[in-house]
């Protein structure tokens, strides 16, 4: 159900330019569908001719059929008529289907299209932006160029048309009368304006507010136990008084608006009939125009009211679409700050990581988080970086896995500048598992098939096996075909990591690098995920990001970085013996653990 | 399905009732839509008498006092058309804020175990689409009562001045009433699917962005790609599918008026040669018809949306009608006892809503001032204990005394006012830190809340925030570390002054080297009231005077920690599993 009102709109506007510049991309992006669209148009001429043919239709009948007596004229007329209506339903029919296909085929190839440039962008990208502005480009943004096939095109077009045909008609009836009608355009297009304006800022205070509304609302839901453990039951529920109080006001003022608006266009309308009788009337007197074409007058002054009020709803759906294609193009137009040189090699199978004199910072400009690191990591060799938070290790990890590029120095794996390396080679030797255990949607299975897109069900129980975890999962009620839901609600943390290290042994990779997870786990899944690490590091080249200093003791060599250098660098006994930063750290750390 | 049909009824009873307390809006739109419905039908009329009184008639005089007729009937029209919509929208919008309110303010009451079964989503959904439902339902409700009325007097007009004609030219028309609930009840389940695509394909991308450093780590671009592929296809199919439904339909708005116009030019027409009727009346029949078009489209879709609406109330009504089951004693319950914060629990048994029991017969003492600390393997019912004493449950069997007094006697407000609770999974509010902490006293000082703030450990990170103590945290502000924000939650318990202090796995997720500056803090905050500690820390459990080993619903060991480490295996296998962070063995 609606109500007729208007929809709220995004803030932004095109200006004339933009929108020109906007069109001219459109119009090379529907190359490919300009047949259809030349069709679409057509029929859609032709279905607005038939519908204003009935005005003229009954002109004739009143006056060459009534008037004149001839009952063979009025049944042609009416006959006439009736086949019109038909063709125009017809069409109306094929038009509406014609413009959808168009419409949501550009729309898929747009979502696709935007989606598969989305994920070529490197990581600097989706750390720059966030999630729900990403998000919303690929959904309310489209959605709004959805929303604009699917209610608006057809009728946006054939609105003008039927405006214009009817403009055209009632000139040619009689300039004299139409004159009169014209007069009441401009203050129904002005009626119109004022409408939209006020309705558009209207309605994006409701949204503001049903927004502000429903966040109350949630966070009063979400946060139920801690209001009644603390017996803040009633005061909640007059703080989510107000802001719904505020919803409704901003609805009282958006029935303020309209409630001008639509009676005022009656009354225009009522002023039309009024005029064409008066007028018409003292005219057909006078001789300079007939009683059907009085009749028409009538007809077509419906033609004439009714597109100025739909267009007025219809652009802003218009100009909406327009944004967001704006928007659209703006994403489209990033480049992938990550890709590869057209001449780009394999990396070889097995090799070791030589980083030399590398300095990094985020974005050109921006403060360098890494100075002069150089580093050698051996084939099977199991290095840990340790170091305070916002240190740099993280850091230098994404830049071994050529998360980034970095700004001075080389990182090479088998002595090939992995600048030089083509993509897909890349990811397959290095492979990077994240601190927490990302679930997607779907099973069990196609979480780990993550690792290695295309590995078959038994590749991915010899992985969980490999691991020593393929019966736990088993387990679980509907086996390895267990959805895991939203955000894999129904895994403990734990099982969660160890879904992410099955993917790490699906991938199999040369280099393997690891961002230890710095919250608990539960009990229970704790040891399942040390040894599950154990065997994937094991005849592996690891790098591990260590929050704990137990993993870092059990590392080949320890790496310490502070404030964006490598501090030290030896075995774990080496450093303690060296009675440097990271014997303070272990010392420091040992002290808050209790001994049992 | 007799369900069904027994929650649309409370639905609508629901609505009349909402509606009923604002009658002077009903009253309002109704009787505006009444002389609406007396002008809209009189202008064509008037118009009818111009033609031919006026121009077929060659009377000028007459022909200007009709035209002058309508245009002050205009202007009337206008205005009851105004508050015919004003009324229904006020009426509509206030039921809508009311209902929320209503719902808003019985969701607070309703126990734990309603909020344990209910996920929030589907509560979400309650308050906002199901009463929007009701909302636009009585937006249209009035003005689909003055259509109604203007197809009734439109009828009888027309049956006035030709029975034929006027059966012959209304003949068509109920089909586009018959074809608008169709329209809408097919589209309904259709654009229902088309969200739900919309809902998946937003899902694809929220996941791989969220994901993303899973998705560039593996480099499993295509295959998110593909996933992408799959929900764009669907929704591009459901889209097809309502513009297919579309097209039946809306054509068909243009076609049968048309007809109508056709039937009356030719069996009026002939009417007219007969001499049986005039040109006016042929026009004013034209007019009739395209006034018809709106009123028999909106009450077909009124008609589809009226069930629609009555299943949301229902829903509504369905959580309105839920009692909660925690509540005061009749009579108020008795005043809380003097004491110190003793805790007792005889014979306790309990058991969540999926039946299994979690106590089973526990008994436990804890003296008033005592520090004690609950331990015990995942699911074994230590954070049961801390959930039966402020009473967010009902224990099956046995009692759960405070300070002599079993907990069903008491007020809820007052027991839960001396019973403070910090939980494992910290909840803050969208609001500033000082009102986060202030939260069970917003009456309090700043002084007060600093100091609890001193005591929990969290006023050095507080002061260092940009607005410190003004700093605005929660979902949509200021994003705090997961210690920091249980660090706010102790102070907020801390700030409550209650006689005894739960701490729920409170400051699992506080860096450890920070930790014994808290525990220094908390050894502060527990002088003076009892305190109990659920935590798998062993640091954390040296806060405590006394360890209380519970395994599967029971007691099952108890005495100060060396002493369990030095007796009882399960206490240490318990502790080996949890102390993920004591350092092993090295490798060697």
């Amino acid at each position: 159900m609606s109500f007729g009102g208007p929809r709220p709109v995004v803030e932004e506007r095109l200006d004339r330019e933009e929108a020109t510049q906007l069109l001219r991309r459109l119009r090379r992006m529907l190359r490919p569908y300009r047949r259809s669209i030349a069709l679409a148009i057509g029929v859609l001429t032709v279905q607005t001719a038939c519908i204003l043919a009935g005005p003229l239709l009954v002109r004739r009948g009143i006056d060459k059929g009534i008037k004149a007596g001839d009952g063979a004229v009025l049944n042609q007329s009416a006959l006439i008529y009736v086949g019109v209506a038909l063709l125009a339903l017809v069409l109306g029919r094929i038009s509406i289907m014609v413009v959808a296909r168009v419409g949501e085929a550009f729309l898929r190839d747009l979502r696709v299209g935007v989606f598969r440039h989305l994920s070529t962008l490197g990581l600097d990208f989706f750390e720059r932006e966030k999630t729900g502005r990403l998000v919303s480009r690929m959904t309310s943004d489209v959605d709004a160029m959805q929303e604009l096939v699917q209610m608006g095109l057809t009728a946006f077009v054939q609105n003008i048309l039927l405006f214009t045909g009817a403009l055209i008609a009632i000139l040619l009836l009689s300039w004299q009368l139409a004159l009169c009608i014209l007069v009441l355009v401009p203050p129904l297009v002005l009626a119109t304006r004022w409408f939209r304006r006020r309705a558009n800022v209207a309605y994006l205070e409701v949204r503001d507010r049903v927004g502000h509304n429903l966040a109350t609302l949630q966070e009063g839901l979400a946060g139920v136990r801690v209001v009644q453990a603390f017996g803040q039951e009633t005061a909640l529920t007059s703080r989510f008084e107000e802001t719904n109080e505020a919803q409704h006001d901003a609805n009282v003022e958006t029935a303020r608006i309209t409630v001008r608006y639509f009676p005022f266009v009656e009354y225009l309308g009522v002023i039309g009939v009024a005029t064409i009788v008066g007028v018409g009337g003292w005219f057909t007197d006078q001789g300079i125009v007939t009683v059907g074409t009085v009749a028409a007058f009538v007809l077509y002054l419906n033609n004439l009211f009714e597109p100025v009020q739909q267009l007025g709803q219809i652009y802003n759906t218009v100009q909406s679409a327009g944004a967001a294609l704006g928007k659209l193009f703006g994403l489209l137009d990033t480049v992938p700050s990550i890709a590869a040189r057209p001449d780009a090699v394999e990396l070889p199978p097995v090799g070791a990581i030589t980083v030399s004199d590398v300095s990094f910072g985020y974005g050109a400009s921006a403060e360098l988080v890494l100075r002069d690191v150089s580093l050698e990591i051996a084939v099977g060799e199991r290095l840990a970086l340790v170091g305070p938070t916002g240190a740099g290790k993280s850091t230098l990890a994404k830049l071994i896995a050529r998360f980034y590029d970095p700004r001075d120095g080389v990182v090479t794996f088998g002595g090939v500048d992995l600048r030089d390396a083509s993509l897909a080679s890349l990811r397959e030797r290095i492979v990077v598992v994240p601190q927490e255990g990302y679930l997607f949607h779907g099973t069990i299975r196609d979480n780990v098939r993550v690792g290695r897109p295309g590995a078959s069900d038994a590749d991915v129980e010899d992985a969980l096996a490999e691991l020593g975890i393929l019966e736990r999962f088993k387990a679980l009620p509907d086996g390895l075909g267990t959805e895991v839901r939203e955000r894999g609600s129904r895994l403990s943390a734990g099982e969660r990591q160890l879904v992410s290290l099955a993917r790490a042994a699906l991938a199999d990779p040369a280099l393997l690098i690891l961002d230890e997870a710095t919250s608990n786990l539960d009990p229970g899944t704790e040891r399942a995920v040390e040894l599950a690490l154990e065997q994937l590091t094991d005849e592996r080249t690891v790098i591990v990001v260590a929050h704990r200093l137990s993993t870092a003791a059990r590392a080949d060599r320890v790496a310490v970085v502070d404030a964006g250098r490598l501090v030290e660098l030896g075995t774990h006994d080496e450093l303690v013996d060296r009675e440097g930063r990271y014997a303070r750290l272990f010392a420091s750390w040992s002290a808050s653990s209790v001994r049992l | 399905m007799d369900r069904e049909k027994e929650l649309r009824r409370a639905g609508w009873r629901l609505v009349g009732s909402a509606s009923r307390v604002h009658w002077g809006w009903i009253v309002t739109s109704l009787l505006a839509a009444l002389a609406w419905t007396a002008t809209k039908v009189t202008i064509p009329l008037l118009a009818a008498a111009a033609i031919d009184k006026g121009i077929v008639g060659n009377d000028t005089q007459a022909l200007f006092t009709y035209v002058g007729l309508m245009i002050v009937v205009g202007a009337f029209q206008a205005v009851v058309s105004g508050l015919r919509r004003y009324g229904a929208f006020r009426l509509a919008f206030r039921v809508e804020t009311d209902l929320r309110q209503q719902l808003f303010a019985h969701l607070q009451r309703l126990h734990f175990a309603f909020h344990d079964e209910a996920q929030t989503g589907q509560l979400m959904a309650r308050a906002n689409t199901d009463i929007q439902m009701v909302r636009e339902f009585l937006m249209l409700a009035p003005l689909t009562a003055a259509s109604l009325m203007i197809l009734v007097a439109i009828t009888f007009v027309m049956l006035a001045q030709s029975v034929a004609l006027a059966v012959l030219a209304l003949g068509a028309l109920p089909l586009l009433n018959v074809a608008a609930a169709r329209f809408s009840r097919k589209m309904g389940p259709i654009s229902f699917q088309l969200q739900q695509e919309l809902a998946e394909l937003s899902g694809v991308v929220e996941e791989t962005v969220s994901g993303i450093r899973v998705v560039k780590g593996f480099g499993a671009e295509e295959l998110q790609v593909e996933r992408l592929v799959t929900e764009a296809d669907a929704v591009q199919g459901q889209a097809l599918a309502a513009s297919k439904l579309r097209s039946g339909f809306l054509p068909l708005v243009d076609f049968l008026p048309a007809i109508a116009l056709a039937v009356i030019l030719w069996y009026g027409g002939h009417l007219v040669i007969d001499g049986q009727m005039q040109i006016g009346q042929l026009i004013a029949f034209n007019s009739y018809i395209l006034m018809l078009v709106w009123p028999l489209r909106m009450s077909g879709t009124m008609i589809a949306g009226a069930s629609r609406m009555s299943a949301s109330a229902g829903r509504v009504h369905e959580v309105l009608v839920t009692d909660p089951h925690i509540a005061d004693p009749p009579k108020g319950g008795r005043p809380l006892p003097e004491g110190g914060g003793e805790v007792r629990f005889e014979k306790v048994s309990f058991g969540y809503h999926d039946g299994a029991a979690v106590l089973d017969g526990l008994d436990l003492h804890i003296r008033a001032g005592e520090a004690v600390a609950l331990v015990g393997p995942t699911a074994s019912g230590k954070s049961t204990v801390a959930r039966l004493l402020p009473r967010f449950y009902d224990v099956d069997e046995g009692r759960v005394l405070i300070d002599g007094a079993d907990v069903r006697t008491l007020k809820v407000s007052d027991l839960r006012g001396a019973v403070g609770i910090v939980f494992e999974d910290t909840f803050l509010f969208s609001d500033s830190v000082r009102a986060n902490i202030a939260f069970a006293d917003p009456e309090a000082t700043l002084e007060q809340v600093r100091r609890a703030a001193a005591l929990s450990g969290a006023a050095d990170f507080i002061d260092d925030l940009p607005d410190g103590y003004e700093t605005v945290i929660g979902e949509h502000g200021f994003s705090l570390s997961g210690g920091q924000r249980q660090r706010i939650a102790i102070a907020r318990a801390v700030l409550a002054d209650p006689r005894v202090l739960i701490l729920d796995d409170a400051t699992s997720a506080v860096d450890p080297s920070k930790e014994h500056e808290i525990r220094s803090a908390l050894r502060e905050v527990m002088t003076g009231r009892t305190t109990i500690i659920i935590a798998h820390r062993p640091a954390t459990i040296a806060l405590a005077d006394r360890v209380i080993l519970i395994d599967e619903g029971k007691v099952v060991a108890e005495g100060t920690h060396e002493e369990l480490v030095a007796t009882s295996d399960r206490y240490r296998d318990v502790l080996a599993h949890s102390g993920g962070r004591a350092p092993r063995a090295r490798r060697s």
